[in-house]
């Protein structure tokens, strides 16, 4: 399946409109990306990573091109369609963690599986198995203000992998840590897309953190350089 | 974990704030249900089949004068008319109180059973209401209030008239739109104060109810020019007169509701409103993991919804236990009696209490539903 590839992107356009201005935030942008790649992607603030990154997870939309995720051209569904693709084949990582603050790291994990069929044993299993993957399978009962920030975005790496989505995408996901931290939460998207052939997009301005992916791609004023 | 679960952790999380809420909502379904009560309580229409068949006549010139008792042999003559009693108030002082809150009446004992159908008695408290001159009926609330027993004797002293009576309780009567009365033989009144030859007022009962009308124009016909001119009317319109007095009062309670239930959709408004505010950005990322608009909704409804049946539930429930475990004629000295919490108030509360729980998570809903992702994970905390 590594032939297939993840993200087909055509000239992909983001344009907002601010009174007689024209904000041009990704100027035809063609790219693509594959399955299991560890796609690192860097640029100056305000050069349309974010963007980006929004309009393949599906959550924010193109003003003009294309955007084909698995094949399924994503600009296109609806917004209920669009909810329940993002729940199967999507994760997310935010640069703030993003965790419930009144649930249990369990809790905030099994949150995506609530919306599948999954009975209470399996979402069970998932649960504990994706913890047990980010090293936190004894802090399960803790709240998030129980957690350091480096294990906070662990059981946010925990949640964005329990559904067992294709792509995870990880808005600089190291900003708010140190960089011991960083390393960790780093390793453990590495190791998802080398073992679980997992696509990772990972948008961060830190060099170091590019290294840990497979490829580096630059963006510069909504245009790829 | 569940989606209740969820939805539960999330609606206590700020534990004061729901509380505050809860309360809010709590103590203003209360008065909303009091005030209803009370408004319905002194506003009950006589709607009783016996008071639309009788007539009472005073005095044209007013409640207090008297009429002579000649004017029954007159009344009785009368072709519409099917029975007459005097209808006298005493309103004597029971024993040492200050103040008596039930009412006693000279009447004609035989005739108290055609003019009063409604009172239930049984058969051998009648017989022995009508063959002892200072027998009288007590009225089940008034008997069961002080305890009285068939036999007592009541002492009265006289405020209006100059007599005191001694009455002995022959029966007890139930079954009228106020069972507080007590009922005893004009006679016995005739004889204390000694060749009275006069009556408060009278009771007269029409053959039919298509005659009351005839009856009325009749008996006002009949004293017109007389010494003694009478004004005739039904008994319910008698009681309507004074219900209208408290027509001001009922627009001012109306009010005041209005304005308790105005103030509450503000209260759960805003509450909700602050509630949902501070989780911008988690409900957010709920909805990039995948929740749809229509269940971010059904949370925030169902956060609404539980804040304002918690509240509806201590309030109203507390109302009406409230209500049907205390003595409220005792609490209100006689001036509320049943103090009814009835199914309809019941449901006019939990009414307002769902439209509450709907109302106030419509704004909060909608600003969810437009928001966007994007936008609401750039919303800081
Ligand atoms: N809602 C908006 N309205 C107008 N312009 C916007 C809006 N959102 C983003 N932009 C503009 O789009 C451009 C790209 O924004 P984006 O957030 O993708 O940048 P970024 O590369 O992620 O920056 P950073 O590294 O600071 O996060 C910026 O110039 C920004 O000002
Ligand atoms: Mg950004």
């Amino acid at each position: 399946m590594a032939d297939t590839p993840m993200v087909v992107i055509r000239n992909l356009s983001k344009v907002y409109r601010q009174g007689d201005l024209d904000v041009v935030a990704l100027n035809r942008i063609s790219l693509q990306i594959d399955s299991g790649e560890f796609l690192a992607l860097m640029g100056p603030s305000g050069s349309g990573k974010s963007t980006l990154l929004h309009i393949i997870a599906g959550v924010d939309r193109p003003t003009g091109g294309e955007c084909r995720v698995q094949g399924i051209e994503v600009t296109r569904l609806n917004e209920s369609a669009l909810a329940d693709w993002r729940n199967q084949n999507v994760g997310f990582v935010f640069q703030s963690f993003n965790l419930i603050p009144v649930l249990t790291a369990y809790e905030n994990v099994e949150l995506p599986l609530l919306l599948t069929g999954l009975n209470r044993r399996r979402r069970r299993q998932q649960v504990n198995r994706a913890l047990e993957l980010v090293g936190l399978a004894d802090r399960s009962r803790h709240l998030p203000r129980q957690l350091s920030g480096g294990q906070e975005q662990r059981v946010a790496i925990a949640r964005a992998l329990v559904t067992d989505p294709a792509l995870i995408v990880a808005d600089e996901p190291t900003g708010n840590l140190d960089s011991r931290s960083a390393h960790e939460a780093l390793g453990i998207l590495q190791s998802l897309s080398r073992q679980s052939g997992k696509t990772v997009i990972l948008v961060t301005h830190d060099p170091k953190a590019a290294a840990f992916g497979t490829r580096t791609i630059h963006l510069e004023k909504g245009e790829l350089t | 974990m569940s989606t209740g679960t969820f939805v539960l952790k999330n609606a206590l999380r700020n534990k004061r704030r729901a509380g505050l809420c809860i309360l809010s909502v709590a103590v203003s379904l209360f008065l909303f249900v009091t005030l209803l009560v009370a408004l319905r309580e002194i506003t009950i229409p006589p709607e009783d089949v016996g008071a639309a068949s009788r007539i009472i006549v005073r005095n044209k010139i007013s409640l207090g004068t008297l009429l002579p008792a000649r004017q029954r042999a007159v009344l009785e003559r009368l072709p519409g008319v099917a029975a007459v009693t005097p209808f006298t108030w005493y309103g004597g002082k029971f024993r040492d109180e200050d103040a008596t809150l039930f009412g006693q009446f000279a009447v004609d004992p035989l005739k108290l059973p055609v003019l009063l159908p409604e009172a239930r008695v049984p058969p051998e408290q009648w017989a022995a209401f009508f063959k002892d001159r200072r027998a009288c009926l007590v009225g089940k609330i008034v008997a069961d209030q002080y305890h009285f027993q068939l036999g007592d004797r009541l002492p009265f002293t006289g405020t209006i008239w100059p007599c005191d009576l001694e009455l002995r309780v022959a029966g007890i009567y139930e079954g009228t739109l106020d069972d507080r009365n007590v009922f005893f033989h004009h006679d016995y009144l005739n004889e204390a104060v000694g060749e009275l030859n006069q009556v408060g007022t009278w009771w007269v009962k029409a053959r039919s109810l298509d005659q009351m009308a005839e009856v009325v124009a009749e008996i006002n016909h009949a004293f017109a020019n007389t010494a003694a001119e009478v004004r005739a009317e039904t008994e319910r319109a008698f009681q309507m007169s004074m219900i209208s007095m408290w027509g001001n009062i009922r627009i001012l309670v109306r009010s005041i509701c209005s304005v308790v239930v105005f103030t509450l959709v503000l209260v759960s408004a805003s509450t909700m409103n602050m509630a949902v505010r501070e989780r911008f950005r988690e409900l957010a990322v709920l909805k990039a993991l995948g929740f749809r608009r229509r269940q971010l909704f059904a949370f925030i409804l169902a956060e609404s919804f539980g804040l304002a049946l918690a509240g509806a539930l201590v309030g109203v429930g507390g109302a009406w236990f409230f209500y049907s475990h205390v003595s409220i004629a005792r609490l209100t000295q006689g001036i509320f009696i049943t103090f009814e919490v009835t199914p309809r108030i019941l449901g006019q509360a939990w009414l307002i209490a769902v439209g509450l729980g709907i109302g106030a998570s419509i704004a909060p809903a909608v600003a969810v539903a437009r928001m966007s992702v994007v936008e609401g994970l750039k919303t800081l905390d």
